[in-house]
């Protein structure tokens, strides 16, 4: 999983070059080895290194807070979300949801590797979920279909058709 | 910009230790354990820090990350490694040994449970021969670390004697001015008994041998 979601993001950075990776411990914890240096481990550390290195740097945010941000939901990404139980992940929605209200991406007006990580980890999640509560997190999804559309993100993983068009249901249903 | 805290709070030690460290301009206030702070989160989540844009910032590494940078010390990669390590390997292990150590009374059990960490970082620390984690001067990932261990090295206290680097490095850290404030001020003294009440509201820990369900999206 985690390295197919690095190898998409090396098509996504444009990058010419396969990098070498193996994996590390149960819970296959990516490691990238480093020509330059010793190999780093883990996927967040791994993403924003690759960001770095075709420098694409505003990806992990352009101010101290976003760049803060952008780490937030990266780990939140690796933690919370990868370890959670089919209740938990009610309380993620939830959560997700309100906090997107009133934005567009994760760290705000940006698009950064914190809604390319989430995205992928979620996919599973909204993949698995019944069509009203598709409704029911309604900025979960708006999110989700708008970084799924786009461009260069999606790669490995399928579309899913997740807003059924709105404008007819109050009166044909 | 305002820090938002709670006695007894390990992750709270990160971001005190963080700040005074740093010594970066920002408020902080003592809350209760089951205060909600951050607007979006169901759960009472802290330490948090409101920043100036009026965003939170709930994750206590994020938050030291962020007042490590304001100060001019951004995370370098190496840095980047150990808050992932230490989010996504150690929390895990400590949240586990805490329960034992503080809720069940089985101090002994603890240093079993968190074994694999502490030679990990044993080994590293000993092979880089560099007084902090990620050079010759303190990160964010120093903090972070210390603060992790520092409720269980410091009471009931699984052997380091063989881990010389780890001693070394542990009590380098510790005798920083702003460790000590933050750990007075978050324990008061109390060492792990200081920690019953922000544990007690905790969930119980998942660990692989007692993991009832499986995670949604294991694939």
């Amino acid at each position: 999983m985690a390295l197919r979601e690095l190898s998409s993001l090396e098509k996504y950075l444009g990058q010419k070059k396969a990098n070498k990776y193996s994996t590390q411990g149960d819970k296959k914890v990516p490691v990238l080895q480093n020509n330059n240096g010793p190999p780093l481990v883990g996927l967040v550390t791994i993403a924003c290194h690759l960001a770095k290195e075709a420098k694409r740097p505003e990806l992990l945010g352009d101010t101290a807070e976003s760049r803060a941000v952008v780490q937030q939901w990266l780990e939140y990404r690796v933690t919370k979300l990868d370890s959670c139980t089919k209740e938990d992940i009610k309380t993620v929605l939830k959560d997700l949801n309100l906090y997107l209200q009133d934005k567009v991406y994760l760290a705000g007006n940006q698009f950064t590797l914190a809604d390319v990580f989430m995205y992928y980890g979620i996919h599973p999640v909204i993949v698995d979920l019944a069509i009203q509560d598709r409704e029911q997190y309604v900025n979960v999804t708006r999110w989700f279909d708008h970084i799924q559309r786009y461009p260069g993100v999606r790669h490995h993983l399928p579309p899913v058709a997740v807003l059924r068009n709105r404008i007819y249901t109050s009166r044909h249903h | 910009m305002k820090l938002f805290v709670s006695e007894g709070n390990p992750h709270c030690l990160k971001a005190l230790a963080a700040l005074e460290a740093t010594g970066v301009q920002c408020g902080v206030q003592f809350v209760n354990h089951d205060e909600r702070v951050v607007p979006f989160l169901s759960r009472p989540t802290l330490p948090a820090l409101a920043l100036p844009s009026g965003q939170y910032l709930f994750s206590s590494n994020a938050i030291c990350r962020y007042l490590f940078e304001v100060n001019g010390q951004e995370c370098s990669e190496l840095c980047d490694q150990w808050l992932e390590w230490e989010a996504t390997v150690l929390q895990p292990a400590l949240q586990q040994a805490l329960h034992m150590a503080v809720l069940q009374g089985k101090s002994s059990e603890v240093s079993k449970v968190l074994q694999g960490p502490i030679d990990v970082l044993e080994q590293s620390l000993s092979k880089r021969n560099t007084p902090y984690l990620t050079g010759d001067s303190v990160s964010a990932a120093d903090l972070v670390l210390w603060a992790g261990f520092f409720p269980v090295l410091s009471d009931s206290s699984p052997t380091l004697g063989e881990h010389k680097s780890l001693k070394a490095w542990f009590d380098r850290v510790a005798a920083m001015n702003a460790c000590q404030s933050a750990a007075q001020k978050v324990l008061q003294g109390k060492g792990l008994q200081g920690m019953k009440s922000y544990m007690q509201r905790q969930p119980a820990p998942q660990s692989s041998q007692c993991r009832e369900t499986q995670p949604c999206n294991s694939n």
